[in-house]
């Protein structure tokens, strides 16, 4: 991102255009005081918290007490080796793992169709986003509702006759989606792939709309079907925004945390299933008051959310031309 | 069904040849487009149908209310703590004032780092780019306790501390700058040459020009802060200064209305009401923002 943008903007900010006072004092002074306010917030509340939350991570430091004791790694020590923890970041792995493909599946789908110059391609855009606008507070209530034993999604399954197939899969007539350990992250993966992938969709409509006609045009001559040039050409040069939504999503999956939160409580009921990394963390801030405990589950949270993102940079190549 | 831009004039001129396996799978296309677009709108329509029944009444799969009640509305106005209008308030208030904030500091950021030239310009926007990278988790301890011992974290000061820690988001910077690195230069270059100050020429020339970038943010931020439940949920722990989804979570809770479905739809309603109609007026600004933020650069 940063590494791109520097070089294609050095050429206009160098070249002198005659009139224009180049790097004046006043133009400096202005420049520092419109930057000011963001830029000292954003090294105290980002730049320095990093920092201050490394610090206080090797302490015995409660909210209400302070710092009491250096104490060095047992604060990362202990997390690694409690089994809560762990369940929580296998947990948020499973979770990242299923949910970031099938979204991005679902979010390249509806771009392609809204895409095409079909009738009704503003209202279809305006529908397939329209799951997004919502807060995951209301959002995840409302899911909660519908997939509760005796709710909307078990009695529409039951009227369109699907349940022999649920039966085979293993599922009650009445089951309870969210609470029970087997199907409630599944149903959190739902939940969330529902919502997010017309946000999705609007990543890669910018994308797609960036894909000279040209190309389909060679392509149709050379007699290539619609699904040769979907994916012979479209899918491949789609690969910057394939990098930039898989990025996005895995640093989101990863965080995740309001809808484990609304649909399992703090202990991330049934049975730990929906506990994750996040929500672990924000027990040992606020349940337990441990902060230094906190601030070393936040670095490890940091140090695999940034060994995703590496590993990301790795999987698709060199990094994209944004 | 999978042809993109160019591609789909071409299909046009293979159907005609009279293909009718084409035609068919058209419709075919067609209904399943319309019939997922119903499903985007189904959970929320059952929310509306389930606020107007009666508790026993909205567990079976009936789309017209029997009874029809507006008990469910009445307990979600009247009997909830804090009450919805509190919740309410602050969740405006909150979003005004965040939204506000954005456009402010992240306009005038957004111009200096694309147009003033300053020593260490591209160092401080690393900066910017670098806080999108980091979690809000992993600022959660320092952020808290910078605030608690500031004394923004009790009372009143609570809300100043939520709008400190979001008064300013590195995207807003982002999606500015690049909006004014697109507006030729030769317009403010008339104003720099008639006499205009910086601050005149960002306030007078270049802010007007902005309005499509400035909407998207303000559509973005309002939305984000309007919907957000992690900061909140740390910073506002009076529940008097609780906002909407921090209200929803701690009602799923609560004695009297956990599992009473009618009123919680009502409440779920309600929190995305204002969104809804902001969505509803302002589409196109959703679309562009959401896409913006997605083509970085």
């Amino acid at each position: 991102m940063t590494s791109a943008d520097v070089p294609t903007r050095i050429p206009v900010t160098r070249t002198p255009k005659p009139g224009a006072r180049i790097g004046s004092r006043a133009e400096a002074l202005a420049g520092y005081a419109f930057v000011a306010v963001p830029m000292v917030l954003f090294l105290v509340l980002n730049i320095g918290s990093i920092l201050y939350a490394l610090y206080i991570s090797v302490w015995k430091w409660n909210l209400r007490s302070g710092p009491v004791a250096l104490i060095g790694t047992k604060n990362y020590t202990d997390a690694l080796s409690d089994p809560v923890f762990l369940i929580a970041i296998k947990n948020t792995l499973y979770y990242t793992v299923l949910w970031v493909p099938i979204t991005m599946a679902i979010g390249l789908s509806l771009a392609v169709i809204v895409n095409q110059k079909i009738r009704g391609r503003t209202f279809f855009r305006a529908a397939f986003y329209f799951p997004a606008i919502a807060s995951s507070a209301a959002i995840t209530t409302l899911f909660i509702f519908i997939m509760q034993p005796d709710g909307f999604f078990n009695g529409a399954r039951a009227a369109l006759g699907l349940n022999p197939l649920f039966n085979l899969l293993g599922f009650s007539d009445s089951q309870n989606w969210i609470g029970n350990a087997g199907t409630a992250m599944n149903s959190i993966i739902l939940l969330n792939a529902w919502t997010t992938s017309g946000t999705f969709m609007l990543f890669y409509l910018a994308s797609l709309q960036s894909i000279p006609s040209q190309v389909y045009e060679a392509a149709a001559i050379d007699g290539a079907s619609a699904s040769q040039a979907f994916w012979r050409i479209t899918f491949p040069l789609l690969r910057p925004g394939h990098y930039f939504v898989a990025t996005v999503a895995v640093i989101g999956g990863l965080q995740l945390f309001d809808q484990a939160l609304i649909g399992g409580g703090v202990g991330g009921d049934p049975n730990n299933a929906l506990m994750t990394m996040v929500l672990y963390l924000y027990n040992a801030a606020f349940r337990q008051f441990d902060f230094s405990y906190a601030a070393a589950i936040g670095i490890i949270l940091f140090v695999v959310i940034f060994s995703a993102t590496l590993l990301q940079r790795r999987l698709f190549g060199q990094a994209p031309s944004w | 069904m999978t042809s993109t831009t160019g591609a789909s004039d071409l299909g046009v001129t293979v159907a005609t040849i009279g293909d009718r396996g084409a035609i068919w799978r058209r419709r075919i296309a067609y209904t399943l487009m319309i019939a997922y677009a119903l499903l985007m709108f189904v959970p929320f329509t059952w929310s509306v149908v389930t606020s107007f029944k009666t508790l026993p009444d909205s567990v079976r799969m009936t789309f017209i209310p029997q009874p029809f009640t507006t008990q469910g509305w009445e307990f979600a106005i009247t009997k909830l703590d804090p009450p919805i209008t509190t919740l309410f308030l602050n969740s405006a208030v909150i979003a005004a004032v965040i939204t506000i904030s954005n456009l402010a500091l992240g306009s005038l950021a957004g111009y200096a780092f694309a147009r003033l030239r300053f020593p260490g310009r591209e160092l401080l926007f690393l900066v910017v780019l670098a806080t999108l990278m980091i979690p809000d988790q992993l600022r959660l301890v320092p952020v808290y306790l910078l605030l608690n011992d500031v004394g923004l974290t009790k009372g009143f000061a609570q809300y100043i501390g939520l709008v400190v820690v979001l008064a300013i988001g590195g995207s807003s910077i982002f999606l500015l700058r690049q909006y004014f690195l697109s507006i030729p230069r030769e317009l403010e270059e008339a104003a720099r040459i008639d006499g205009a100050g910086f601050f005149t020429t960002f306030y007078r020339v270049m802010l007007p020009l902005a309005g499509p970038a400035l909407s998207a943010v303000a559509i973005l931020t309002f939305q984000g802060t309007w919907n957000g439940l992690f900061w909140p949920l740390i910073l506002l722990q009076d529940r008097a200064h609780y906002t909407l989804p921090v209200g929803l979570l701690a009602f799923r809770t609560a004695g009297g209305f956990t599992n009473n479905w009618p009123p919680i739809m009502a409440t779920v309603i309600l929190a995305t009401i204002p969104i809804l109609i902001l969505y509803l007026f302002f589409q196109r600004y959703f679309v562009e923002g959401v896409a913006a933020s997605g083509v970085k650069g």
